[in-house]
């Protein structure tokens, strides 16, 4: 499954999906968001734009790294310190394949998915990754 | 013609996140910008450098399709399509 959504997620749902009988390897990133003296972080998505892409690299792991199944959820909206931010699980038969895997997912979502965070802190706000 | 605007971060903040131009027949991508910038001079300053280029951090699509600032602001637009402006992504 590939969703963005406003609403906090389970890993342990996202496990569940990705198991196959068939698979000897399940690999989980969870990204949070830090303490980098903030208070808060906005999150905005471009999300008709942002789906077919991150469909797209969920493609393109599959079948580099013959994964059996997929599972990514990004969030948007404003997140505190500590929030999850974005999930991506991936099984494979072996561990190698599902390290390759989830490591190239979210190499690939920072480059090309279409999503902004704003940093909000005390002095004021900043987007990341502007200049 | 009309073409929709749509804008996220912060150009969403200077240009709002969706407007509608109601532009000459033939106009590109390049006349649309030069259209909101003159006519928002926030983004101007933005998106512009002094000599008048698009700054390397201004990215684009047409109807959901990036597209290269250098090369493609020569794309005539229709009726119906979509400009999206938008800065780096960083997601993760």
């Amino acid at each position: 499954m590939i969703e963005i959504t406003r609403q906090d997620f389970s890993l342990d749902e996202m496990v569940k999906r990705a198991k196959r009988v068939d698979a000897g390897a399940v690999v989980t990133f969870l990204g949070t968001v830090r303490d980098d003296g903030i208070k808060a972080m906005e999150l905005e998505a471009f999300q008709e734009a942002a789906l077919p892409e991150l469909e797209s690299i969920r493609c393109e792991a599959m079948s580099r790294f013959d994964l059996k199944s997929v599972e990514i959820v990004h969030r948007i909206g404003l997140l505190s310190v500590g929030d999850n931010i974005v999930a991506i699980v991936c099984s494979a038969g072996h561990r190698d394949e599902a390290f390759l895997g989830c490591r190239y997912i979210i190499e690939e979502l920072k480059k090309r998915m279409p999503i902004w965070k704003k940093e909000i802190g005390e002095n004021g706000e900043r987007w990341v990754g502007r200049e | 013609m009309l073409v929709k605007v749509r804008a996220f971060a912060g150009f969403r903040e200077i240009l709002g996140k969706e407007l509608e131009l109601d532009a000459r027949e033939g106009s590109t991508v390049a006349d649309l910008l030069g259209e909101l910038a003159s006519s928002n001079s926030r983004f101007k300053e933005s998106a512009f450098d002094s000599s008048g280029r698009l700054q390397d951090y201004v990215l684009l699509m047409v109807n959901k399709k990036r597209i290269d600032p250098l090369q493609d602001l020569s794309l005539v637009m229709h009726q119906g399509d979509e400009l999206a402006i938008f800065p780096p992504v960083a997601g993760g």
